[in-house]
């Protein structure tokens, strides 16, 4: 902005200005909490306290790479994201397809599938103790109440169950966004084109393959580029629901983060770690939007 | 005949969804209003019980949860009115004026580009900034750090809904003779003041929800909100299932009704990212 002003004539100036102190708070709120951290993770992620001191380098970039922990934390956060991605979407597509139609009550209906997601993650943590808990919760009872032994199905506490588990209440939180994005795009969609094909004699099935499908690509690439964001970073849920646990089965990689910054103090390795999720989140982004600008020109 | 089969399915599918979506926070409202006795009983008593509000009274009287709820609600409207006086501020400069250089553009792609952080990545260093400053454990902190974190939002729902006001009547009142400060405030605002109150809504809910930086920045009773002084109970070793339910039912009731203030708008600014960090 400074720069700018030099460059420009003494009216241009004060036409400057004035925006300049419109935007300033923001910006500097922004740099200073954005920007600067990020910095002072740069600069943090660089150093190792050795019993020489601080050293520079790349030691704590190069120690990822033979650290089984990182990962596996890197692994599990991979199959969290996907199963959590691929249901969700499968799942709220085949909603939204089915109930594209007038509904009476829509409102309600609506009102009520929002409040899972609306609510704190923590509380989310809370409900799904409180349902998959093996002495008194509500799946394990309902499910007793069908005769099935439940003895072995501790959930969140069992190695081969918790991560199903974790997956699973993404899905319920969720899969009503996914629904509802995909719902709005399905209703934008104008009518002419399902006459043509109507006229053409293209098949259900066709029709879903070259009308719906192509004129829903730009909702669903942002649901999907919204929902990968957030799985990746998943933090909250887990936390509250196994710690990470039992084990290290349900690690994700913020958690390692938590762990290795908050627990055991290492925050230049955390930093290192921060960065390939940042950097991870960043690819992955970039490829949901070079499909969706390309599909924007056409 | 065919119709109404398929439109009967249809409202069968979106009660079992319902279903599915409400049953979770049903039971864990049973397990708030139950005694222990009813909690662990199997089968569970799940419509019939005699409702006890002992747990309630357990977590706001006699334990912390008083205060963590008071923590919470300071923290979210602080935060919430920071980030919208600056944010937005920055929105009118960014939808009223010509900047050089497409910076119009640019900045607000900037200002959203920062709302993409992970949070973990920013919460890192923002500890040691504040233990720099000595500032953990202290509300404040949090309201900085959610003044930042809801600020992109601000501006960028803003700057859409200033973007959708024809220029006229501020003209008008620039002719006037008012400033471009005062022309915002008497003209533009009233205008927009149903999306700038969605926008607030918005804030609060993700400011109420928020969990990994008030885990991260406070520790201690006096500056714990309530999502952490929930936490702090689950991973304890002897969890009293009754208080953190009735904590966890009372975390949600102004959600709810949030939630329904600002239905219209919400897969709107669930879009931006709104509710999740």
């Amino acid at each position: 902005m400074r720069k700018s002003r030099r460059f420009f004539s003494a009216l241009n100036k004060r036409e400057l200005l004035l925006p300049a102190l419109f935007l300033a708070p923001a910006i500097a709120v922004l740099l200073a909490l954005s920007i600067y951290p990020l910095i002072y993770s740069i600069t943090i992620s660089l150093q190792q306290e050795t019993a020489a001191g601080v050293t520079w380098g790349l030691g704590n970039f190069t120690r990822l790479l033979s650290d089984n922990f990182f990962l596996t934390a890197l692994a599990h956060t991979f199959v969290y994201a996907v199963a959590a991605l691929t249901c969700e979407f499968l799942l709220g597509l085949g909603l939204a397809l089915l109930l594209n139609k007038q509904i009476r009550g829509r409102g309600v209906f609506r009102a009520s599938l929002l409040i899972p997601m609306m609510l704190p993650a923590v509380v989310v943590g809370v409900i799904w103790r409180l349902m998959l808990n093996p002495n008194f919760g509500a799946i394990n009872e309902t499910l007793k109440q069908f005769g099935i032994n439940t003895g072995s199905l501790t959930w969140t506490a069992s190695p081969k169950l918790a991560m199903l588990s974790v997956i699973a209440v993404d899905v319920w939180q969720w899969t009503p966004f996914v629904f509802l994005v995909l719902l709005a795009g399905l209703q934008a969609i104008p009518q002419e084109p399902y006459e043509a094909a109507l006229i053409d004699g293209s098949s259900r099935w066709q029709t879903f393959w070259h009308v719906t499908l192509p004129l829903l690509k730009p909702s669903i690439l942002i649901v999907l580029l919204l929902r990968t964001m957030d799985l990746l970073r998943v933090f909250d849920q887990i936390f509250i629901l196994t710690e990470g646990g039992p084990g290290f089965a349900t690690e994700t990689i913020s958690l390692y983060i938590y762990r290795t910054a908050f627990r055991f103090f290492d925050f230049g390795y955390a930093a290192a770690m921060s960065f390939v999720l940042l950097a991870l989140t960043n690819v992955i982004s970039a490829i949901y939007i070079k499909f969706l600008q390309a599909k924007e020109t056409i | 005949m065919g119709h109404k089969i398929a439109q009967g399915g249809r409202y069968a599918l979106l009660t079992a969804a319902l279903l599915f979506s409400l049953a979770p926070v049903y039971w864990m409202l049973t397990i708030s209003l139950k005694t222990e006795v009813d909690q662990f009983a199997s089968p569970p008593p799940w419509f019939v019980f005699t409702p006890t509000l002992e747990h309630y009274y357990d977590a706001f009287v006699t334990r912390g949860f008083g205060n963590y709820l008071l923590t919470s609600a300071i923290v979210a409207v602080a935060s919430t009115a920071c980030a919208l006086v600056i944010g937005t501020l920055a929105a009118y400069g960014l939808a009223r004026f010509e900047l050089p250089w497409r910076l119009n553009r640019r900045l607000s792609l900037w200002i959203l580009s920062t709302r993409m952080f992970p949070a973990i990545v920013t919460a890192v260093p923002l500890f040691l900034m504040m233990r720099d400053v000595q500032l953990l454990n202290t509300r404040a902190s949090l309201i900085i750090v959610y003044t930042g974190f809801n600020l992109p939002f601000v501006v960028w729902m803003m700057r859409g809904f200033f973007a959708d006001l024809p220029r006229d009547l501020e003209e008008a009142a620039l002719i006037d003779g008012d400033s471009r400060l005062g022309a915002l405030v008497r003209v533009v605002l009233p205008l927009v003041s149903p999306g700038l109150a969605a926008t607030a809504v918005f804030c609060l809910i993700v400011s109420w929800n928020e969990f990994l930086f008030a885990l991260v920045l406070t520790q201690t009773d006096a500056a714990m909100t309530l999502p952490v002084g929930i936490a702090g109970r689950v991973t304890q070793y002897e969890i009293k299932w009754g208080v953190m339910s009735a904590a966890a039912t009372v975390a949600i009731i102004p959600i709810l009704v949030f939630a329904l203030a600002v239905q219209k708008y919400l897969v709107r600014g669930l879009s931006m990212g709104a509710v999740k960090g």
